[in-house]
């Protein structure tokens, strides 16, 4: 079987989960205090920042702290509970496919499902900022590349914690301590993008960019220049790590 | 009887020591930021309690309630794969037996987890504060305080697992109102009331504010009520299964 029909079959599978829903409300949920408050981005504190680009560091701080771990933890306990339920990964191990190729499957889909809920986040951004232009009357909209362009940066960072997280989740077994540890590990990012050694929690990377972002943006509230250095090479060795083990372990203790 | 039969089929999931890992790490909190600002908060005016509680309790409650969801989910998980609620209906036993002992439990390992946080809490306050004087009742009240405002978190976190077939909706939908909830402002004396707000809230805050009493009772209404409308679901469920 060919990779793209291996991903078709994966999608067929998760066709009924309204995981799309699931992973529509908390958007909606992130702009709706934006929009109410729209008044609060005037009030800046003394951070020199113009109200437009507060109004979208402050509505995606929610979703690059909490929102993005805590979807991919639920996109993983998704891919892994279509599987053991009515024992379909013992039909999908009898066929004559590799398991680590099963495994990168999975890991794809979980990419598309992030990569679909930062789509949406970047349309309901635009449709709040709209509806903030036209009730506060001054001019909210940012240029689609900036946010693009920061957005797919969020994303790619959220990367080697999907790798990461997919990892947990084919090593332990046990449900609660497989979700238990994801939802856990974010907890601490914020603290961990203040320490010295941020770069090694993959957790931190879509805040720690949002945070730079929020640098760029407003002068002095943050580094202004992604630390490329010691990050690119932890974080793309934290993610082969990580699919490396979710390769080799992936449908191992159905296979004993 | 029901009581322990749930805590039997616990057993094999990893529920208490996963419980008992969450106090554990949410306990580390006030120790490595201690650790790391003692000279900021050992300055700070006020009883060492409230000042260790106001710099760490929001993330700690974060994690109590993120343990507690993982937890109500993982329960009804065990019932639902494999169609164990189906063996279990018909057995003589009431369905809503089943939900409440398995409240009692997840709200048994919920205050373990409070207590020792508090009692690290404690710990902390005895090494670092050199005014402070060990008070058990006071302690005990905030552990208290700490569990009845989490306590209707857990009880909608429950109704939520039991009336979703599949864990990820339920944990979906738990994880989005925990994010919903932070997100908007917390010192929102209404919002504050709220399951899955409540929680973050500090009894020395409410102390000052003269919420006390308001908080308590709120939450232990709200507990009840979540607990009436799970009879009422079940009630209901049944008529169109």
């Amino acid at each position: 079987m060919s990779f793209l029909s291996l991903v078709g079959v994966e999608f067929k599978k998760i066709r009924r989960s309204k995981i799309f829903l699931i992973l529509f409300i908390p958007i909606i949920m992130m702009w709706i205090p934006s929009i109410i408050n729209a008044d609060m981005n005037f009030d800046l504190r003394g951070i020199p920042i113009t109200p437009e680009n507060n109004f979208f560091i402050q509505g995606f701080m929610g979703m690059a702290w909490f929102m993005i771990p805590a979807s991919l933890v639920i996109c993983t306990v998704l891919l892994n509970q279509t599987e053991r339920s009515n024992k379909g990964i013992l039909k999908m191990l009898s066929l004559p496919v590799g398991t680590a190729k099963l495994c990168l499957t999975k890991f794809t889909v979980l990419l598309i499902l992030a990569a679909v809920q930062m789509i949406m986040s970047i349309g309901a951004y635009y449709i709040s900022a709209a509806i903030v232009t036209n009730t506060q009357d001054y001019h909210f909209i940012l240029e689609p590349l900036y946010v693009c362009k920061t957005v797919c940066s969020i994303y790619a960072g959220a990367i080697p914690m999907a790798a990461v997280y997919l990892a947990i989740s084919t090593l332990i077994q046990s449900p609660i301590f497989s979700v238990g540890i994801g939802l856990a590990s974010i907890v601490p990012s914020v603290l961990m993008i203040n320490t010295k050694i941020w770069f090694a929690y993959p957790m931190s990377y879509p805040f720690y960019l949002l945070m730079v972002a929020y640098g760029r943006v407003a002068w002095g509230v943050y580094e202004t220049q992604i630390a490329w250095l010691p990050w690119l090479p932890a974080a793309a060795g934290i993610t082969i790590l990580a699919l490396a083990v979710s390769c080799i372990r992936f449908g191992a203790s159905e296979r004993r | 009887m029901s009581l322990l039969i749930e805590s039997q089929k616990l057993k094999r999931t990893g529920y208490l020591p996963a419980f008992l890992a969450g106090g554990f790490l949410a306990a580390a909190f006030p120790v490595v930021y201690m650790m790391v600002k003692a000279k900021e908060l050992t300055l700070a005016s006020g009883k060492p309690i409230a000042v260790l509680m106001s710099a760490n309790w929001q993330m700690m409650a974060m994690l109590n309630i993120l343990i507690s969801i993982c937890g109500a989910c993982t329960m009804y998980h065990t019932e639902y794969a494999d169609n164990g609620t189906q063996k279990m209906s018909v057995l003589p036993i009431r369905q809503g037996n089943l939900f409440f002992s398995k409240f009692v439990i997840a709200a048994l390992v919920l205050s373990v987890m409070v207590v020792t946080e508090m009692a690290v809490l404690a710990g902390c306050a005895e090494y670092w504060f050199p005014s402070y004087v060990f008070d058990l009742t006071e302690i005990l009240k905030t552990a208290g305080f700490q569990i009845v405002v989490t306590l209707p978190t857990v009880m909608l976190m429950l109704v939520i697992a039991s009336a979703c077939k599949n864990m990820w909706v339920s944990l979906g939908i738990g994880v989005i109102l925990v994010f919903t909830f932070s997100i908007f402002p917390q010192d929102n004396a209404v919002l504050g009331l709220f399951p899955f707000a409540s929680p973050y809230q500090v009894l020395s805050t409410a102390v000052e504010n003269s919420r006390t009493a308001l908080y308590v009772i709120a939450c232990g209404i709200e507990t009840a009520l979540f607990g009436i409308a799970e009879v009422i679901y079940l009630k209901v469920r049944r008529c169109y299964e």
